[in-house]
């Protein structure tokens, strides 16, 4: 197992040390626990890969998101914290809750590609309904949708999934590319389009089980 | 969440579902999509020689609201001038189907779907016109 109290903090500080709650030493940004006295420390504005102790980018060893991940939540576990303080304990909680959200939106792709292009200052899921043109993405977007509502059969379901799967494997290769690039506008518009082939996704699983509950009602 | 029963009546029965031919020169068309969600909205003009619209046709994948919207929105615009038809808002057609403040974004989709529409309906001329031979101003 590795030792979550040290590495995250080596490989992820960025950001300047902050002094420990509970002996007053340096913390660096993003670590979990205090090197000297190794009390838990509050999770603070450490951005998700600090955090996991990651060198931030598209490109994840997902192996090694996992095992960090896991490694850090038994740490962080609340029975290993029952003889502790209230304080100590909420600090270990929210700690957790940081990490949670930490490793949910590295381990997705597209949720990774949003929060890679967040730091960056682009805001692909605008809070402001903005909304966007660009006619290549939308027609392609319209068409899939299209044929998905078009399929009368199992058969044909399947055709467009399999599209879908297609398309999705090539365009997290794009944004990969984009990113290793530094290319920030490409990483952003292939975001965008990884976006709507999970919307796509989500209706075809959700056409499924409509499909699903059709049968089983003994429909035709 | 409680939805109006104008919106869920434009959901049951959406008007005007269908497409134009985007390629006639009196139809413009207006494609837009909300990346939050991943919705996307067509809505398309067939507009007469006095600048009125009359017809109008969309196609939206989304959620019920998004669909509400456009639908309410084609229904307006139908029999406007195209500068009438630029000056709908979107609050008008969040108030007019009680769109509850998470939905007020699929009422902007429909807003900037009139407005692509007509762009596209008037860029169209605009090409016509600087090819006509007697169009010089």
């Amino acid at each position: 197992m590795m030792d979550a109290a040290h590495e995250p903090a080596a490989r992820g500080a960025h950001a300047m040390p902050t002094a420990c709650w509970s002996c007053r030493g340096a913390v660096a940004a993003g670590a979990p626990f205090c090197a000297t006295c190794k009390a838990v420390q509050p999770p603070g504005g450490a951005d998700h890969f600090a955090r996991l102790g990651l060198a931030r980018g598209f490109d994840l060893d997902t192996a090694e998101l996992d095992r960090r991940y896991f490694a850090l939540q038994r740490q962080l576990h609340p029975d290993r914290f029952v003889s502790k303080s209230g304080r100590e304990r909420a600090i270990a909680q929210s700690q957790a809750a940081s990490l949670n959200d930490a490793y949910e939106t590295l381990s997705d792709p597209l949720s990774r590609a949003v929060y890679l292009l967040k730091l960056d200052g682009i805001a692909v899921e605008r809070e402001d309904g903005a909304t966007i043109s660009d006619p290549e993405l939308l027609m392609e977007a319209m068409e899939m949708r299209e044929s998905l509502a078009e399929a009368m059969d199992a058969a044909a379901v399947d055709a467009v999934a399999a599209r879908m799967e297609r398309e999705r494997r090539t365009t997290v290769e794009r944004i990969a590319a984009a990113f290793r690039g530094g290319d920030a506008d490409a990483a952003h518009k292939a975001t965008l389009r990884l976006k709507y082939l999970v919307r796509l996704d989500d209706d075809i699983r959700a056409r499924r089980a409509a499909m699903r509950a059709r049968t089983a009602k003994g429909g035709p | 969440m409680a939805y109006s029963e104008k919106l869920l009546e434009h959901y049951e029965n959406p008007r005007n579902v269908g497409s134009l031919d985007k390629n006639a020169q009196d139809v413009g068309t207006g494609l837009v999509g909300a990346p939050a969600c991943g919705d996307v909205m067509k809505l398309q003009i067939r507009v007469n020689e006095q600048g009125v619209i009359e017809d109008a046709k969309f196609k939206t994948f989304g959620c019920g609201s998004a669909i509400a919207s456009s639908s309410l929105a084609t229904e307006w615009i139908k029999g406007k001038t195209l500068d009438e038809a630029e000056q709908i808002k979107n609050t008008q057609i969040a108030q007019q189907l009680a769109l509850p403040p998470v939905k007020i974004h699929c009422s902007v989709l429909a807003e900037d779907a009139i407005k692509a529409a007509v762009a596209d309906y008037r860029a169209k001329h605009a090409r016509k016109d600087e090819t006509a031979p007697q169009a010089a101003q």
